[in-house]
Protein backbone atom coordinates (compact mmCIF):
# COMPACT_ATOMS: atom_id res chain seq x y z
CA UNK A 1 0.00 0.00 0.00
CA UNK A 2 3.01 2.30 0.93
CA UNK A 3 4.38 1.88 -2.74
CA UNK A 4 1.07 3.87 -3.93
CA UNK A 5 2.18 6.96 -2.14
CA UNK A 6 4.76 9.14 -3.62
CA UNK A 7 8.25 9.71 -2.42
CA UNK A 8 9.31 12.30 0.47
CA UNK A 9 8.10 15.87 -1.32
CA UNK A 10 10.57 17.36 -2.93
CA UNK A 11 12.35 21.05 -1.54
CA UNK A 12 9.48 23.39 -1.32
CA UNK A 13 6.59 21.49 -1.78
CA UNK A 14 4.04 21.07 1.57
CA UNK A 15 4.73 17.93 4.34
CA UNK A 16 2.48 17.58 6.53
CA UNK A 17 4.63 16.31 9.75
CA UNK A 18 2.17 15.65 12.57
CA UNK A 19 -0.24 13.93 10.33
CA UNK A 20 1.83 12.16 7.39
CA UNK A 21 4.87 11.34 10.04
CA UNK A 22 4.21 11.63 13.48
CA UNK A 23 2.94 7.94 15.16
CA UNK A 24 3.25 6.66 11.44
CA UNK A 25 3.99 2.87 11.68
CA UNK A 26 7.80 2.40 10.57
CA UNK A 27 9.21 -0.38 8.24
CA UNK A 28 12.85 -1.25 8.19
CA UNK A 29 14.57 -1.77 4.65
CA UNK A 30 13.53 -5.84 5.31
CA UNK A 31 9.89 -4.36 6.00
CA UNK A 32 10.08 -5.30 9.21
CA UNK A 33 6.84 -3.45 11.40
CA UNK A 34 10.23 -1.44 13.75
CA UNK A 35 7.37 0.89 16.06
CA UNK A 36 5.84 4.03 15.72
CA UNK A 37 7.10 7.50 14.90
CA UNK A 38 6.69 8.80 18.59
CA UNK A 39 8.56 12.28 18.21
CA UNK A 40 9.85 14.86 15.63
CA UNK A 41 13.63 16.23 15.99
CA UNK A 42 13.67 19.90 14.70
CA UNK A 43 17.05 22.47 14.90
CA UNK A 44 16.68 25.73 14.87
CA UNK A 45 19.93 26.77 13.07
CA UNK A 46 21.78 29.90 13.51
CA UNK A 47 20.46 31.20 9.90
CA UNK A 48 16.99 31.03 11.84
CA UNK A 49 16.01 27.77 9.82
CA UNK A 50 14.28 25.37 11.26
CA UNK A 51 15.53 21.87 10.24
CA UNK A 52 13.58 18.32 10.88
CA UNK A 53 16.70 16.11 11.41
CA UNK A 54 15.21 12.87 12.75
CA UNK A 55 12.23 10.67 13.67
CA UNK A 56 12.02 9.38 17.20
CA UNK A 57 11.22 6.02 18.64
CA UNK A 58 10.78 5.10 22.14
CA UNK A 59 7.52 4.81 24.93
CA UNK A 60 8.97 7.72 27.28
CA UNK A 61 8.63 10.28 24.23
CA UNK A 62 5.41 8.95 22.68
CA UNK A 63 4.23 9.02 26.69
CA UNK A 64 5.51 12.75 27.42
CA UNK A 65 3.81 13.85 24.85
CA UNK A 66 0.41 13.22 26.96
CA UNK A 67 2.39 14.10 30.17
CA UNK A 68 6.35 15.13 30.29
CA UNK A 69 6.11 13.79 34.12
CA UNK A 70 5.06 10.14 33.41
CA UNK A 71 7.35 10.64 30.59
CA UNK A 72 10.29 10.78 32.57
CA UNK A 73 9.11 8.46 35.09
CA UNK A 74 9.05 5.70 32.30
CA UNK A 75 12.49 6.92 31.10
CA UNK A 76 13.87 6.13 34.56
CA UNK A 77 12.14 3.05 35.04
CA UNK A 78 13.27 1.87 31.38
CA UNK A 79 17.21 3.60 32.62
CA UNK A 80 17.12 1.20 35.95
CA UNK A 81 15.31 -2.12 34.46
CA UNK A 82 14.67 -1.80 30.26
CA UNK A 83 16.40 -3.66 27.42
CA UNK A 84 16.88 -0.37 25.82
CA UNK A 85 17.88 1.23 29.37
CA UNK A 86 15.31 4.22 28.66
CA UNK A 87 16.66 5.37 25.40
CA UNK A 88 14.75 7.17 22.68
CA UNK A 89 16.25 5.95 19.16
CA UNK A 90 16.57 8.69 16.68
CA UNK A 91 16.90 7.72 13.05
CA UNK A 92 18.08 10.80 10.84
CA UNK A 93 15.25 12.22 8.47
CA UNK A 94 17.59 11.29 5.81
CA UNK A 95 16.96 8.29 6.29
CA UNK A 96 13.18 8.58 6.34
CA UNK A 97 12.16 7.57 2.64
CA UNK A 98 8.52 7.56 2.11
CA UNK A 99 5.38 8.75 3.69
CA UNK A 100 1.82 8.30 3.50
CA UNK A 101 -0.11 6.07 5.81
CA UNK A 102 3.68 4.43 6.74
CA UNK A 103 7.05 5.80 6.96
CA UNK A 104 9.72 3.73 5.22
CA UNK A 105 13.44 3.72 7.45
CA UNK A 106 16.59 3.04 5.46
CA UNK A 107 17.93 0.93 8.32
CA UNK A 108 17.72 -2.65 9.25
CA UNK A 109 15.72 -2.52 12.08
CA UNK A 110 17.92 -5.45 13.58
CA UNK A 111 20.80 -3.88 13.61
CA UNK A 112 19.45 -0.78 15.74
CA UNK A 113 17.55 -0.71 19.67
CA UNK A 114 14.38 -0.99 17.42
CA UNK A 115 13.76 -4.34 18.07
CA UNK A 116 15.64 -4.38 21.42
CA UNK A 117 12.48 -6.31 23.31
CA UNK A 118 11.90 -8.75 20.88
CA UNK A 119 15.31 -10.11 21.07
CA UNK A 120 15.70 -9.97 24.19
CA UNK A 121 12.28 -11.75 25.03
CA UNK A 122 13.05 -13.67 22.45
CA UNK A 123 16.84 -14.88 23.95
CA UNK A 124 15.49 -15.25 27.73
CA UNK A 125 11.92 -16.15 27.36
CA UNK A 126 10.00 -17.18 24.29
CA UNK A 127 12.71 -19.29 22.43
CA UNK A 128 12.82 -21.43 25.57
CA UNK A 129 9.44 -22.47 25.61
CA UNK A 130 8.19 -25.35 23.85
CA UNK A 131 6.53 -24.80 21.23
CA UNK A 132 7.62 -21.37 20.41
CA UNK A 133 8.87 -22.37 17.00
CA UNK A 134 6.30 -24.60 15.62
CA UNK B 1 -19.66 -16.77 -6.79
CA UNK B 2 -16.65 -19.21 -6.67
CA UNK B 3 -16.90 -22.51 -4.59
CA UNK B 4 -13.77 -21.78 -2.81
CA UNK B 5 -14.91 -18.04 -1.99
CA UNK B 6 -17.99 -19.56 -0.83
CA UNK B 7 -16.56 -21.51 1.89
CA UNK B 8 -14.58 -18.58 2.95
CA UNK B 9 -17.83 -16.81 3.40
CA UNK B 10 -19.63 -19.56 5.14
CA UNK B 11 -16.55 -20.12 7.06
CA UNK B 12 -16.03 -16.23 8.18
CA UNK B 13 -19.87 -16.16 8.38
CA UNK B 14 -19.79 -19.30 11.23
CA UNK B 15 -16.71 -16.96 12.70
CA UNK B 16 -19.04 -14.66 13.14
CA UNK B 17 -21.31 -16.24 15.27
CA UNK B 18 -18.63 -17.52 17.90
CA UNK B 19 -17.27 -14.04 17.79
CA UNK B 20 -20.91 -12.73 18.43
CA UNK B 21 -21.69 -15.10 21.27
CA UNK B 22 -19.39 -14.68 24.36
CA UNK B 23 -20.47 -14.85 28.18
CA UNK B 24 -21.84 -11.11 28.17
CA UNK B 25 -24.15 -11.68 25.59
CA UNK B 26 -26.23 -14.99 27.26
CA UNK B 27 -26.19 -13.52 30.59
CA UNK B 28 -27.39 -10.29 29.50
CA UNK B 29 -29.71 -12.00 27.21
CA UNK B 30 -31.01 -14.70 29.56
CA UNK B 31 -31.63 -11.50 32.70
CA UNK B 32 -33.54 -9.99 29.60
CA UNK B 33 -35.90 -12.92 28.98
CA UNK B 34 -36.35 -13.53 32.96
CA UNK B 35 -37.12 -10.42 33.76
CA UNK B 36 -39.18 -9.16 31.10
CA UNK B 37 -40.14 -11.82 28.70
CA UNK B 38 -39.75 -10.84 25.10
CA UNK B 39 -40.23 -6.72 25.75
CA UNK B 40 -36.32 -6.16 25.18
CA UNK B 41 -35.80 -8.59 21.69
CA UNK B 42 -35.86 -4.81 20.23
CA UNK B 43 -32.74 -3.33 21.99
CA UNK B 44 -31.07 -6.98 20.38
CA UNK B 45 -32.31 -6.07 16.73
CA UNK B 46 -30.80 -2.15 17.15
CA UNK B 47 -27.97 -3.55 18.66
CA UNK B 48 -27.66 -6.20 15.91
CA UNK B 49 -28.01 -3.38 13.34
CA UNK B 50 -25.01 -1.02 14.98
CA UNK B 51 -22.60 -4.29 14.88
CA UNK B 52 -23.31 -4.85 11.44
CA UNK B 53 -22.53 -1.35 10.49
CA UNK B 54 -19.48 -0.99 13.22
CA UNK B 55 -17.90 -4.28 11.92
CA UNK B 56 -18.24 -4.05 8.31
CA UNK B 57 -16.28 -0.27 8.44
CA UNK B 58 -13.14 -1.80 10.59
CA UNK B 59 -13.10 -4.94 7.73
CA UNK B 60 -13.15 -2.68 5.19
CA UNK B 61 -10.42 -0.24 6.30
CA UNK B 62 -8.18 -3.71 6.83
CA UNK B 63 -8.99 -4.91 3.51
CA UNK B 64 -8.72 -1.44 1.65
CA UNK B 65 -5.27 0.07 3.61
CA UNK B 66 -4.04 -3.27 5.32
CA UNK B 67 -3.94 -1.38 8.81
CA UNK B 68 -5.83 -1.86 11.52
CA UNK B 69 -8.31 -0.09 12.88
CA UNK B 70 -6.12 0.33 16.24
CA UNK B 71 -3.55 1.20 13.65
CA UNK B 72 -5.49 3.75 12.11
CA UNK B 73 -6.59 5.59 15.25
CA UNK B 74 -3.04 6.17 16.66
CA UNK B 75 -1.89 7.67 13.14
CA UNK B 76 -4.84 9.60 12.50
CA UNK B 77 -5.34 10.93 16.12
CA UNK B 78 -2.30 10.70 17.96
CA UNK B 79 -1.01 8.94 20.98
CA UNK B 80 -2.18 12.04 22.82
CA UNK B 81 -5.48 10.48 22.17
CA UNK B 82 -5.26 6.87 21.25
CA UNK B 83 -3.78 5.91 24.73
CA UNK B 84 -6.83 7.06 26.71
CA UNK B 85 -9.47 4.36 24.10
CA UNK B 86 -6.69 1.84 24.95
CA UNK B 87 -6.18 2.29 28.86
CA UNK B 88 -9.83 1.81 28.75
CA UNK B 89 -9.64 -0.95 26.46
CA UNK B 90 -7.14 -2.69 28.53
CA UNK B 91 -9.10 -2.62 31.79
CA UNK B 92 -12.88 -3.71 29.78
CA UNK B 93 -10.14 -6.26 28.55
CA UNK B 94 -8.98 -7.44 31.98
CA UNK B 95 -12.28 -7.50 33.40
CA UNK B 96 -14.33 -8.89 30.40
CA UNK B 97 -11.12 -12.10 29.62
CA UNK B 98 -11.57 -12.98 33.65
CA UNK B 99 -15.37 -13.05 33.16
CA UNK B 100 -14.62 -15.43 29.79
CA UNK B 101 -12.35 -17.45 31.89
CA UNK B 102 -15.05 -17.79 34.61
CA UNK B 103 -17.60 -19.06 32.11
CA UNK B 104 -15.85 -22.02 30.76
CA UNK B 105 -14.98 -22.43 34.83
CA UNK B 106 -18.23 -22.48 35.51
CA UNK B 107 -19.59 -24.95 32.56
CA UNK B 108 -16.82 -26.88 33.99
CA UNK B 109 -18.43 -26.59 37.50
CA UNK B 110 -21.67 -27.45 36.52
CA UNK B 111 -20.50 -30.56 34.34
CA UNK B 112 -18.09 -31.79 37.39
CA UNK B 113 -19.71 -30.41 40.76
CA UNK B 114 -16.23 -29.18 40.94
CA UNK B 115 -16.13 -25.26 42.38
CA UNK B 116 -15.66 -22.87 39.38
CA UNK B 117 -12.26 -21.30 41.18
CA UNK B 118 -10.33 -24.91 41.18
CA UNK B 119 -10.93 -24.31 36.91
CA UNK B 120 -8.84 -21.08 36.95
CA UNK B 121 -5.67 -21.84 35.88
CA UNK B 122 -6.58 -25.13 34.14
CA UNK B 123 -8.40 -23.18 31.86
CA UNK B 124 -6.40 -20.64 31.68
CA UNK B 125 -3.14 -22.88 30.50
CA UNK B 126 -5.56 -24.13 27.87
CA UNK B 127 -6.44 -21.12 26.62
CA UNK B 128 -2.82 -20.33 26.90
CA UNK B 129 -1.36 -23.40 25.07
CA UNK B 130 -3.73 -23.34 22.29
CA UNK B 131 -2.85 -19.53 21.28
CA UNK B 132 0.73 -20.49 21.54
CA UNK B 133 0.78 -23.48 19.58
CA UNK B 134 -2.31 -22.55 17.44
CA UNK B 135 -2.32 -20.48 13.78
CA UNK B 136 -5.23 -17.65 13.52
CA UNK B 137 -7.22 -19.72 10.94
CA UNK B 138 -7.00 -23.20 13.20
CA UNK B 139 -8.31 -20.63 16.17
CA UNK B 140 -10.92 -19.24 13.37
CA UNK B 141 -12.08 -22.26 12.50
CA UNK B 142 -12.29 -23.98 15.47
CA UNK B 143 -13.97 -21.53 16.99
CA UNK B 144 -16.35 -21.24 13.88
CA UNK B 145 -17.31 -25.21 14.04
CA UNK B 146 -17.54 -25.62 17.67
CA UNK B 147 -19.90 -22.55 18.30
CA UNK B 148 -22.69 -24.03 16.00
CA UNK B 149 -23.75 -25.96 19.20
CA UNK B 150 -24.97 -23.03 20.29
CA UNK B 151 -28.00 -23.48 17.81
CA UNK B 152 -29.02 -24.98 20.55
CA UNK B 153 -31.20 -22.11 21.53
CA UNK B 154 -32.59 -21.62 18.62
CA UNK B 155 -33.47 -24.93 18.48
CA UNK B 156 -34.90 -24.71 22.33
CA UNK B 157 -36.75 -21.42 21.53
CA UNK B 158 -38.63 -23.29 18.64
CA UNK B 159 -39.70 -26.73 20.68
CA UNK B 160 -40.93 -24.37 23.50
CA UNK B 161 -43.65 -22.60 21.55
CA UNK B 162 -43.17 -19.82 22.03
CA UNK B 163 -46.32 -16.70 21.70
CA UNK B 164 -45.10 -14.98 18.48
CA UNK B 165 -47.19 -12.34 18.53
CA UNK B 166 -46.03 -11.17 21.47
CA UNK B 167 -42.71 -12.57 20.63
CA UNK B 168 -43.06 -9.81 17.49
CA UNK B 169 -44.35 -7.36 19.73
CA UNK B 170 -41.22 -7.53 21.70
CA UNK B 171 -39.35 -6.04 18.16
CA UNK B 172 -41.11 -2.76 18.44
CA UNK B 173 -39.42 -0.57 21.28
CA UNK B 174 -41.93 0.26 24.33
CA UNK B 175 -41.17 1.80 28.02
CA UNK B 176 -40.90 -0.60 30.65
CA UNK B 177 -43.68 -2.89 31.86
CA UNK B 178 -41.84 -2.67 34.66
CA UNK B 179 -38.95 -2.17 37.54
CA UNK B 180 -38.07 0.43 35.01
CA UNK B 181 -34.02 1.18 36.61
CA UNK B 182 -34.04 -2.73 35.81
CA UNK B 183 -35.27 -2.73 32.63
CA UNK B 184 -33.14 0.15 30.83
CA UNK B 185 -29.79 -1.68 33.09
CA UNK B 186 -30.45 -4.80 31.52
CA UNK B 187 -31.15 -2.68 27.53
CA UNK B 188 -27.77 -1.02 28.03
CA UNK B 189 -25.72 -4.26 29.22
CA UNK B 190 -27.36 -5.87 26.07
CA UNK B 191 -26.25 -3.29 23.93
CA UNK B 192 -22.66 -3.21 26.25
CA UNK B 193 -22.08 -6.90 25.23
CA UNK B 194 -23.42 -6.84 21.49
CA UNK B 195 -21.32 -3.58 21.06
CA UNK B 196 -18.03 -4.74 22.37
CA UNK B 197 -15.10 -2.34 21.18
CA UNK B 198 -13.24 -5.63 20.89
CA UNK B 199 -14.94 -6.54 18.07
CA UNK B 200 -13.82 -3.49 16.10
CA UNK B 201 -10.11 -4.26 16.45
CA UNK B 202 -10.40 -7.90 16.48
CA UNK B 203 -12.32 -8.16 13.59
CA UNK B 204 -9.74 -5.36 11.32
CA UNK B 205 -6.92 -7.50 12.80
CA UNK B 206 -8.59 -10.71 11.53
CA UNK B 207 -8.84 -9.47 8.05
CA UNK B 208 -5.18 -8.78 7.91
CA UNK B 209 -4.37 -11.89 9.25
CA UNK B 210 -7.01 -13.88 6.56
CA UNK B 211 -4.73 -11.37 3.54
CA UNK B 212 -8.13 -9.40 2.64
CA UNK B 213 -7.78 -7.36 0.16
CA UNK B 214 -10.07 -4.75 -1.84
CA UNK B 215 -11.55 -8.46 -3.55
CA UNK B 216 -12.80 -9.51 -0.70
CA UNK B 217 -15.34 -6.09 0.25
CA UNK B 218 -18.26 -8.35 -0.66
CA UNK B 219 -17.28 -11.05 1.35
CA UNK B 220 -16.92 -8.51 4.06
CA UNK B 221 -19.77 -7.18 3.75
CA UNK B 222 -21.43 -11.02 3.66
CA UNK B 223 -19.41 -11.86 7.00
CA UNK B 224 -21.16 -8.83 8.51
CA UNK B 225 -24.39 -8.66 7.39
CA UNK B 226 -25.13 -12.20 7.55
CA UNK B 227 -22.67 -13.38 10.37
CA UNK B 228 -23.89 -10.86 12.75
CA UNK B 229 -27.76 -11.61 12.34
CA UNK B 230 -26.63 -15.07 12.56
CA UNK B 231 -25.51 -14.48 16.20
CA UNK B 232 -27.87 -12.19 16.43
CA UNK B 233 -30.47 -15.39 16.52
CA UNK B 234 -28.65 -17.27 18.63
CA UNK B 235 -28.87 -14.59 21.15
CA UNK B 236 -32.60 -14.11 20.70
CA UNK B 237 -32.82 -17.59 21.22
CA UNK B 238 -31.20 -17.09 24.43
CA UNK B 239 -33.36 -14.49 25.70
CA UNK B 240 -36.84 -16.40 24.62
CA UNK B 241 -36.24 -19.39 26.47
CA UNK B 242 -35.47 -17.63 29.08
CA UNK B 243 -38.81 -15.46 28.41
CA UNK B 244 -40.34 -19.02 28.31
CA UNK B 245 -38.72 -20.93 31.27
CA UNK B 246 -37.80 -18.91 33.87
CA UNK B 247 -39.75 -15.75 33.84
CA UNK B 248 -43.02 -17.84 34.58
CA UNK B 249 -41.35 -19.50 36.88
CA UNK B 250 -40.32 -16.57 38.76
CA UNK B 251 -36.65 -17.56 38.01
CA UNK B 252 -34.24 -14.25 38.47
CA UNK B 253 -30.90 -14.89 36.76
CA UNK B 254 -28.06 -14.44 40.04
CA UNK B 255 -26.30 -17.27 38.51
CA UNK B 256 -25.11 -19.10 35.60
CA UNK B 257 -26.89 -22.35 36.82
CA UNK B 258 -30.32 -20.02 36.70
CA UNK B 259 -29.35 -19.79 32.98
CA UNK B 260 -28.94 -23.89 32.66
CA UNK B 261 -32.60 -23.86 33.11
CA UNK B 262 -33.66 -22.48 29.97
CA UNK B 263 -32.17 -25.75 27.85
CA UNK B 264 -33.88 -28.40 30.53
CA UNK B 265 -37.09 -26.66 29.65
CA UNK B 266 -37.26 -27.97 26.04
CA UNK B 267 -34.56 -30.46 26.67
CA UNK B 268 -34.80 -32.06 29.60
CA UNK B 269 -31.80 -33.09 32.04
CA UNK B 270 -29.83 -33.48 28.60
CA UNK B 271 -30.44 -29.96 28.19
CA UNK B 272 -28.28 -29.19 31.63
CA UNK B 273 -25.55 -30.30 29.86
CA UNK B 274 -26.47 -29.06 26.19
CA UNK B 275 -26.43 -25.46 28.19
CA UNK B 276 -23.16 -26.24 30.39
CA UNK B 277 -21.05 -27.38 26.49
CA UNK B 278 -22.53 -24.49 25.03
CA UNK B 279 -20.98 -22.06 27.60
CA UNK B 280 -18.11 -23.61 27.72
CA UNK B 281 -17.39 -23.79 24.09
CA UNK B 282 -18.49 -20.16 23.83
CA UNK B 283 -16.65 -18.66 26.63
CA UNK B 284 -13.64 -20.57 25.05
CA UNK B 285 -13.57 -18.85 22.00
CA UNK B 286 -14.37 -15.75 23.35
CA UNK B 287 -11.22 -16.29 25.93
CA UNK B 288 -9.12 -16.90 22.91
CA UNK B 289 -10.40 -13.59 21.04
CA UNK B 290 -10.10 -11.58 23.97
CA UNK B 291 -6.47 -12.47 24.75
CA UNK B 292 -5.06 -12.42 21.53
CA UNK B 293 -7.17 -8.75 21.30
CA UNK B 294 -4.94 -7.77 23.88
CA UNK B 295 -1.78 -8.68 21.78
CA UNK B 296 -2.96 -6.65 18.88
CA UNK B 297 -3.86 -3.57 20.10
CA UNK B 298 -0.73 -3.15 22.59
CA UNK B 299 1.38 -4.81 19.25
CA UNK B 300 -0.76 -2.05 16.97
CA UNK B 301 -0.52 1.01 19.25
CA UNK B 302 3.38 0.69 19.83
CA UNK B 303 4.08 -0.29 15.90
CA UNK B 304 5.48 -4.09 17.09
CA UNK B 305 4.98 -6.89 14.80
CA UNK B 306 2.29 -8.85 15.28
CA UNK B 307 0.52 -12.12 14.17
CA UNK B 308 -1.44 -15.11 15.37
CA UNK B 309 0.21 -16.34 12.07
CA UNK B 310 3.49 -15.94 13.08
CA UNK B 311 5.45 -18.05 15.12
CA UNK B 312 5.88 -17.10 18.53
CA UNK B 313 9.37 -16.56 18.54
CA UNK B 314 8.79 -14.51 15.17
CA UNK B 315 6.06 -12.07 17.40
CA UNK B 316 7.85 -12.35 20.78
CA UNK B 317 6.22 -8.85 22.16
CA UNK B 318 3.05 -9.66 20.96
CA UNK B 319 3.01 -13.48 22.30
CA UNK B 320 3.92 -12.15 25.37
CA UNK B 321 1.47 -9.64 25.92
CA UNK B 322 -1.46 -12.22 25.30
CA UNK B 323 0.67 -13.91 27.63
CA UNK B 324 0.30 -11.90 30.70
CA UNK B 325 -2.92 -10.69 29.53
CA UNK B 326 -4.47 -14.19 30.16
CA UNK B 327 -2.37 -14.48 33.62
CA UNK B 328 -3.83 -11.43 35.11
CA UNK B 329 -6.93 -11.68 33.80
CA UNK B 330 -6.67 -15.50 35.39
CA UNK B 331 -6.43 -13.86 39.28
CA UNK B 332 -10.10 -12.76 39.27
CA UNK B 333 -11.18 -15.75 38.51
CA UNK B 334 -8.49 -17.84 41.10
CA UNK B 335 -9.60 -15.71 43.89
CA UNK B 336 -13.06 -16.31 43.94
CA UNK B 337 -14.68 -13.20 41.94
CA UNK B 338 -18.31 -14.38 41.17
CA UNK B 339 -17.94 -14.77 36.72
CA UNK B 340 -21.85 -13.13 36.54
CA UNK B 341 -21.92 -10.25 38.28
CA UNK B 342 -18.33 -9.69 36.99
CA UNK B 343 -19.80 -10.09 33.54
CA UNK B 344 -22.55 -7.85 33.95
CA UNK B 345 -20.33 -5.08 35.12
CA UNK B 346 -17.85 -5.40 32.65
CA UNK B 347 -21.08 -4.83 30.09
CA UNK B 348 -22.05 -1.63 31.52
CA UNK B 349 -18.16 -0.69 32.30
CA UNK B 350 -18.32 -1.33 28.26
CA UNK B 351 -21.22 1.29 27.45
CA UNK B 352 -18.99 3.99 29.19
CA UNK B 353 -16.08 3.80 27.16
CA UNK B 354 -17.88 3.28 23.91
CA UNK B 355 -17.87 6.70 22.84
CA UNK B 356 -14.22 6.92 22.78
CA UNK B 357 -13.85 3.63 20.26
CA UNK B 358 -16.83 4.37 18.36
CA UNK B 359 -16.24 8.24 17.35
CA UNK B 360 -12.73 8.68 15.61
CA UNK B 361 -14.78 6.11 13.42
CA UNK B 362 -16.17 9.10 11.12
CA UNK B 363 -13.38 10.35 10.23
CA UNK B 364 -11.24 7.48 9.47
CA UNK B 365 -13.97 5.73 7.13
CA UNK B 366 -14.03 8.93 5.60
CA UNK B 367 -9.98 9.31 5.23
CA UNK B 368 -9.52 9.09 1.34
CA UNK B 369 -5.47 8.10 2.49
CA UNK B 370 -6.97 4.95 4.07
CA UNK B 371 -9.76 4.01 1.90
CA UNK B 372 -9.39 5.71 -1.56
CA UNK B 373 -12.44 5.61 -3.43
CA UNK B 374 -14.06 2.99 -0.38
CA UNK B 375 -14.57 5.79 1.64
CA UNK B 376 -18.49 5.90 3.27
CA UNK B 377 -21.28 6.90 1.32
CA UNK B 378 -23.65 9.37 3.39
CA UNK B 379 -26.11 6.51 4.38
CA UNK B 380 -23.14 4.92 6.54
CA UNK B 381 -21.96 8.17 7.68
CA UNK B 382 -25.84 8.90 9.16
CA UNK B 383 -26.06 5.69 10.94
CA UNK B 384 -22.78 6.26 12.62
CA UNK B 385 -23.59 9.58 13.60
CA UNK B 386 -26.58 8.01 15.02
CA UNK B 387 -24.55 4.92 16.97
CA UNK B 388 -22.21 8.05 18.26
CA UNK B 389 -25.29 9.52 19.55
CA UNK B 390 -26.61 6.29 21.06
CA UNK B 391 -23.31 5.92 23.10
CA UNK B 392 -23.09 8.61 24.26
CA UNK B 393 -26.29 8.55 25.67
CA UNK B 394 -25.50 4.51 26.90
CA UNK B 395 -22.10 5.99 28.22
CA UNK B 396 -23.91 8.66 30.49
CA UNK B 397 -26.69 6.25 31.94
CA UNK B 398 -24.37 3.53 32.64
CA UNK B 399 -23.44 3.60 35.73
CA UNK B 400 -26.42 5.19 37.41
CA UNK B 401 -27.97 2.84 36.06
CA UNK B 402 -25.95 0.16 37.34
CA UNK B 403 -26.50 1.44 41.05
CA UNK B 404 -30.26 1.85 40.61
CA UNK B 405 -31.12 -1.61 38.37
CA UNK B 406 -28.03 -4.00 38.64
CA UNK B 407 -28.68 -5.37 41.56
Amino acid sequence: MADDFPDMPENGTRLRLARDVLDSQMVDREHRQSGKVDGIVAELRDDGRLVITAVENGLPEAVSRVSPRVGDWIAALGRRWGVRKGEVYRIPFNKVRRTGIEVRIDVDAVATPLLDWEKWLNDHIVRHIPGARW
Amino acid sequence: MKPGKLLQVALGVLTSIGGFLDVGAIATAADAGASFRFSLLWVVLIGTICVIFLVEMPGRLAAVSKHSYADAVRERFGFQFYIWPILAEFVVDFLVLGAEIGGVCIALQLLTGIAFHWWAIPVALAVWLTAWLGTFDFIENGVALLGLITLAFVAGAIVLHPPWGEVARGFVPAPAPHEPAHYWFTAVSIMGALISPYLLYFYSSGAIEDGWGKQDLTMNRLVAGVGMSFGSLVQMGVLVTAAMVLAPRGIGVDQYGQIALTLVGPFGKWGYYLFAVSLGITCFGACMEQALETGFIVSQALGWNWGQSKRPVDATRFTMAYTLSIAASTVLMVVGIDPLKLTLFSMALTAVMLPLVVTPLLVIMNDKHYLGEHTNGWVTNAVVGLIIGLTFVMAVVAIPLEYLGGG
